[in-house]
């Protein structure tokens, strides 16, 4: 559990970057940012399954 | 058409401020948007690249570096990183000073985090210090 919540930590704060460095009005920045944050949610969620399954021993 | 358009892109005209903007926005991260009186994305950028950097020193990441000993791939194997790390700046030297975040701690089940933690500040500053660069040039709002 604790790993999930530091990778939520990570794509908040990065999310947070990527929103600020972006253009457009406060509004669409923001619409930004949570895009992105869930963009790293659930890629990383989908991989973390995909790689379940692989076996690689 | 071309030479219009590369002119437009050109660093000819930048002014020299922005540069120092830039240096000092590589150097301590939010610095670069402070000078700048952008209060606002200053704290924003600025707290979210120390806040990445000091997570990366508690969860037990290391910093890279080249050294002597490596040779061949194995240079590249740390240079890359090394150069992502560079990217969060006073922070790095003083922590290359002080040798701190040098040591490798695999026994902590969080060293990989702490890894990723430290690349991500000092590529999240390079976007902060890029975007406090284009705003000193004129090149964005």
């Amino acid at each position: 559990m604790k790993h999930l919540l530091w990778m939520m930590l990570f794509s908040g704060l990065a999310a947070v970057v990527f929103a600020v460095v972006s253009k457009g009005s406060g509004r669409r920045r923001l619409t930004y940012g949570l895009k992105v944050f869930a963009e790293f949610l659930v890629i990383a969620l989908v991989l973390g399954w995909i790689l379940y399954f692989i076996p690689f021993r | 058409m071309v030479a219009n358009r590369l002119g437009k892109h050109s660093n000819v005209g930048t002014p020299p401020r922005a540069w120092l903007i830039g240096a000092a926005a590589w150097a301590v991260p939010g610095a670069g948007h402070l000078i700048q009186g952008r209060w606002v994305r200053a704290l924003l950028l600025g707290a979210s690249v120390w806040i990445v950097f000091f997570l990366g020193l508690a969860l037990g990441g290391h910093l890279f570096s080249v050294s002597g000993k490596d040779q061949g791939f194995a240079i590249l194997l740390q240079l890359l990183p090394m150069i992502a790390n560079i990217g969060v700046g006073l922070p790095y030297i003083a922590c290359w000073i002080l040798n701190v975040g040098f040591v490798e701690k695999a026994q902590l089940v969080t060293f990989e985090y702490g890894n990723t933690f430290f690349l991500a500040a000092g590529l999240l500053n390079y976007l902060a210090m890029l975007d406090a660069f284009d705003i000193a040039a004129g090149r964005k709002e």
